[in-house]
């Protein structure tokens, strides 16, 4: 038995496949979800995607977003979905200069750069 | 009668118009059937996020968050008006700007401090000329906005609705309707008054699921709302996409067909042009030759 995973981004339908496992990157850590997995709705954070399939590990970097479990059908949905081959390092450690160049004046400031370092981070940890 | 000279002159430039406008539908059919491909791709995310909705309300959650609330005291509104950067397509811009300008004037007589954003070099030039100069201005979408590029200003916004700049956000776009149909709407984003579409069908299917919700629904409902946003206004950017496609495919439609009858027109007088020329240089000839005889 195998599970469907599903990436869905607002653009288009990034991946439609078969896998053994997946690890999705919650918002609090990673999630492993095999077949037979009770139904849950649950927040991405940003980080990796990791997919065993038959055809050997494929990793995607996921920016945010949510994951649905139900009846061995797995669906991200997510604003990015980027093959980690493809994510540069030096411009995730760019990115994260800047998100800690924001201001953080007033707490709501203070959450926006937060959001902005965090999506950094978890970028640098894929590219890495 | 006129000179048949210069009728062929213009029967010819006529054709090469007609050339143009022809190649210019065409492209213009090919970019709507790209565009309505997106558009379509992008609803499979949308129905999931209304789905993950009616999931959080199903187990019984409140939905409550700063972005769906209303605000007591709106002070700073802004007006995001979705034009084209190009012309040449028909009614498509002015039924846009004739939606705008009203609803600009009255937020302004309403309200202390109304900005006017703009995509499209044409609602640029098109308010100014109104007399209401735009803030900020994108010019960098085509017929395939990309949702990178989208979430740039969605989050934009979000951020300053967030820290108290904004209290209210309007889309002036062209709502897609059907290929015959598109109408200029105005659309408030902010704040949200739902998060589910009206027009999506309400699914009961699955309901006596128990979901787990992680790390909480509370938490969930927090990355939705923003999210839903940002997908609205996405959607806005690409009905207007595809809308300024049909818009050209028509109006370039139209210009074929007319340029077609002009010539029609052209040819027949041209023809007859020439015969009277034809007739003329003979009753000459017989005029010459009957003189010398006699």
């Amino acid at each position: 038995m195998a599970i469907r995973c599903i990436v869905v981004t607002p653009e288009r339908t990034e991946l439609d496949c078969e896998a053994d496992s997946v690890t999705l990157p919650m918002f609090d850590g990673s999630l492993g979800v095999l077949p037979g997995r009770a139904p849950m709705i649950g927040r991405l954070g940003f980080g990796t995607l990791h997919l065993s399939t038959a055809a050997g590990p494929q990793q995607f970097f996921v920016d945010g977003g949510f994951a649905q479990v139900e009846g061995n059908v797995v669906s991200v949905l997510t604003a990015r979905s980027i093959s980690v081959d493809m994510l540069d390092v030096g411009d995730a450690e760019k990115a994260l200069e800047e998100a800690q160049e924001l201001p953080g004046s007033t707490p709501e400031l203070m959450q926006i750069k937060e959001t902005a370092v965090n999506r950094a981070r978890g970028q640098l940890r894929s590219a890495r | 009668m006129a000179n048949a000279r210069a009728l062929d002159k213009r029967r010819k430039s006529i054709r090469n118009i007609r050339k143009i406008t022809r190649t210019m539908e065409l492209i213009a059919t090919a970019r709507y059937k790209k565009a309505m491909d997106r558009a379509q791709a992008a609803t499979a995310y949308t129905e999931q996020i209304t789905r993950i909705v009616g999931r959080l309300a199903a187990a019984g959650l409140d939905v409550k968050h700063p972005l769906l609330e209303q605000r007591d005291e709106v002070k700073n509104a802004r007006v995001l008006v979705l034009t084209s950067n190009r012309g040449l397509c028909g009614g498509y811009n002015s039924s846009i700007l004739r939606e705008a300008t009203p609803l600009v004037r009255e937020l302004r007589t309403s309200l202390p401090n109304v900005n006017v954003d703009v995509s499209g070099k044409r609602g640029v030039d098109g308010l100014s000329f109104r007399g209401i100069r735009p803030d900020e201005r994108h010019l960098n979408f085509e017929d395939q906005p990309k949702y990178d590029e989208v979430e740039k200003i969605a989050e934009s916004y979000l951020s300053r609705y967030v820290t108290g700049e904004l209290d209210r956000l309007d889309v002036v776009y062209t709502k897609f309707i059907s290929t015959s149909k598109q109408i200029a709407t105005v659309e408030t984003l902010l704040p949200l008054g739902s998060l589910s579409d009206s027009d999506a069908p309400q699914e009961d299917a699955g309901k006596n699921v128990e979901y787990e919700f992680l790390p909480s629904a509370e938490s969930i409902l927090e990355e939705v709302v923003p999210t839903s946003f940002k997908v609205r206004l996405f959607k806005c950017f690409l009905d207007a996409a595809v809308s300024e496609q049909v818009a050209r495919m028509i109006a370039m439609k139209g210009a074929t067909e007319n340029a077609g009858d002009m010539i029609k027109q052209l040819s027949m007088t041209y023809n007859r042009a020439r015969q009277s020329q034809i007739t003329g240089e003979i009753m000459e000839i017989i005029g010459g030759v009957e003189a010398l005889e006699g």
